[in-house]
């Protein structure tokens, strides 16, 4: 047993699963981008990367992407610190204590089909809206999925995110023994406004904020939620990598490999971000 | 304030059981058409329709099992290994950033990138490929999960044992494995649900080839076939539920 737990085997599995298909797979995408393997490779040329760079769809796609992201991140936080200091002890007993894990066993795929057939015209609340009289038909319900700002996107995030940030919150809060500070700080004078502002919500947000920026980071590289409540334009970026790489239209692919490489990048520069290599021990 | 927080509960509760009954509800329709709220008939047909030899439902259920089962316990076992290397290596949080990234990055973008590779060893389209695909995914998230267990009191346990003279094994065996057995199960859940959930990867890499329940639910959704898919997300569903409730009955309660 002692063999496995020796500095090489461990290397190299940490290798051969984290770094060498990460590394390979960005290679061949620079490469391919690049013109210099794939089907219609002829040589090193930067057109693709020229071509990506001053397109307006993947600006587009990377503006929509971050900026759905950074909403739902915003709401989903908010939403959770009100209900977490809203609720407090609820959230830890009773039917509420299970019920508010069932959304974490939806998969992206079934949440976007769930909220498909909830929300589109033909959907449970246009039935709902139309049976009581709020609309008159079909067409009057407001497009709610494949719409311009993504109202379905977000709100299928906002359910799978939501109880995450929930359960996160309420842990952070009995781990850090939040009821003893707030009943120091109001003995100190502070009232319940001062004990929200300056006590709980700031210890949330401190202990939450790696948590907060990964989610960011994941957000980022959705597929399933776009792919069914998205629309052809704007896209995400995944969508649009995907799409690309899919096409008929071979020149594509070049551009669908430099999106993906340009996206890694993004993705890299976010991830030194959240874990600083300043520390050289994990436990420091 | 006490009624805003039976308002709060109330409409929490609402927002996260529609979803589950909708979806039950829809897999027991026939014929839901607009504007009615309710369908013309409640059956068990489609439910029923899973044991008929002409539905391929229950093998693509099994093909997600098993490789959600294999890829949990490699993931487990690779990652508890790996992360002990990390977190008592010098340069720990260096080590840590590269499992990070690709478990951060999208999966759909790792796989199109990935999918050369998979071709050239003949890999694409097949169970086995897929497998090592999700595990490209999963072990970095089993490493990362058990950097937080090998922390500084189990490394001071692992010392005392050794200065009274344990045998390594016999150190493994019954003093670190007993204190990680908590976090050994919850990872295997975890990696058996980033499996069970899986997608993106599973459609580039497996070219259809390879009908997972999620491939499955997609291919009914595009088909227009709400009432299977309906049912197929229901089978999605079941398993992560009842690994949801172990792990909060038990192992949470354990724990705390």
């Amino acid at each position: 047993m002692r063999f496995l737990f020796k500095n090489t085997t461990p290397l190299i599995l940490l290798l051969a699963f984290a770094v060498i298909p990460l590394l390979l797979g960005m290679a061949y995408a620079l490469l391919y981008s690049l013109g210099m393997v794939g089907v219609l490779h002829d040589g090193f040329t930067l057109t693709h990367w020229i071509a990506v760079c001053t397109s307006t769809d993947v600006l587009l796609a990377f503006t929509y992407t971050i900026a759905i992201s950074l909403v739902s991140i915003l709401i989903c936080v908010t939403l959770a610190a009100g209900i977490t200091v809203l609720l407090g002890s609820t959230l830890r007993k009773g039917l509420t204590s299970y019920v508010v894990y069932i959304p974490l066993a939806f998969p992206g795929l079934v949440a976007a089909f769930f909220f498909f057939q909830f929300l589109s015209n033909s959907g449970l609340l246009s039935r709902l809206a139309y049976q009581v009289g709020i609309i008159s038909s079909i067409n009057s319900f407001p497009n709610l999925v494949n719409d311009k700002y993504g109202i379905g996107i977000l709100i299928a995030q906002l359910f799978l995110s939501l109880p995450i940030f929930i359960l996160l919150n309420v842990s952070i809060l009995h781990n850090e023994n939040a009821h003893a500070l707030k009943v120091l700080a109001q003995s100190l004078g502070a009232n319940k406004w001062q004990v929200l502002t300056k006590v709980t919500l700031p210890l949330l947000l401190r202990k939450s904020k790696p948590t907060i920026l990964l989610s960011f980071i994941f957000k980022l590289g959705m597929y399933e939620l776009p792919l069914l409540l998205g629309r052809s334009s704007p896209e995400a970026i995944s969508v649009l990598t995907v799409r690309k790489m899919q096409r008929f239209n071979l020149l594509d692919i070049p551009q669908g490999y430099a999106i993906a490489v340009l996206y890694a990048i993004l993705v890299f520069v976010l991830v030194t971000i959240v874990v600083k290599p300043n520390n050289n021990n994990v436990h420091g | 304030m006490a009624k805003a927080k039976t308002i709060t509960t109330t409409l929490l509760l609402i927002w996260c059981i529609t979803p589950l009954l909708f979806l039950v509800f829809l897999s027991v329709s026939i014929q839901w058409l607009y504007p009615h709220i309710l369908p013309q008939a409640i059956t068990g047909v489609h439910w029923h329709s899973i044991f008929t030899p002409y539905n391929n439902i229950t093998q693509s259920a099994a093909a997600s099992l098993l490789i959600a089962i294999i890829v949990a316990t490699l993931a487990v076992a690779v990652g508890f290994v790996v992360a002990r290397f990390i977190a008592y290596h010098k340069y720990a949080k260096r080590l840590l950033t590269l499992a990070y990234f690709p478990f951060a990055i999208s999966p759909v973008i790792f796989a199109v990138s990935l999918k050369f590779y998979f071709l050239k060893f003949g890999l694409a389209g097949n169970i086995l490929g897929i497998i090592i695909g999700q595990l490209i995914i999963a072990i970095p998230y089993s490493i990362i999960f058990f950097t937080s267990f090998w922390n500084n009191s189990v490394h001071n346990l692992l010392n005392v044992a050794a200065t009274l003279g344990s045998p390594y094994y016999y150190t493994m065996r019954h003093v670190v494995l007993p204190q990680a057995k908590p976090f050994i199960i919850t990872c295997f859940f975890q990696c058996f649900l980033i499996s069970w959930f899986e997608y993106g990867l599973t459609t580039v890499l497996g070219y259809g080839k390879v009908p997972t329940l999620t491939i499955k639910v997609y291919q009914y959704i595009s088909e227009a076939n709400t009432y299977n898919a309906a049912l197929c997300c229901c089978l999605l569903i079941i398993p992560p539920l009842l690994l949801l409730w172990i792990n909060k009955k038990i192992f949470l309660k354990h724990t705390s």
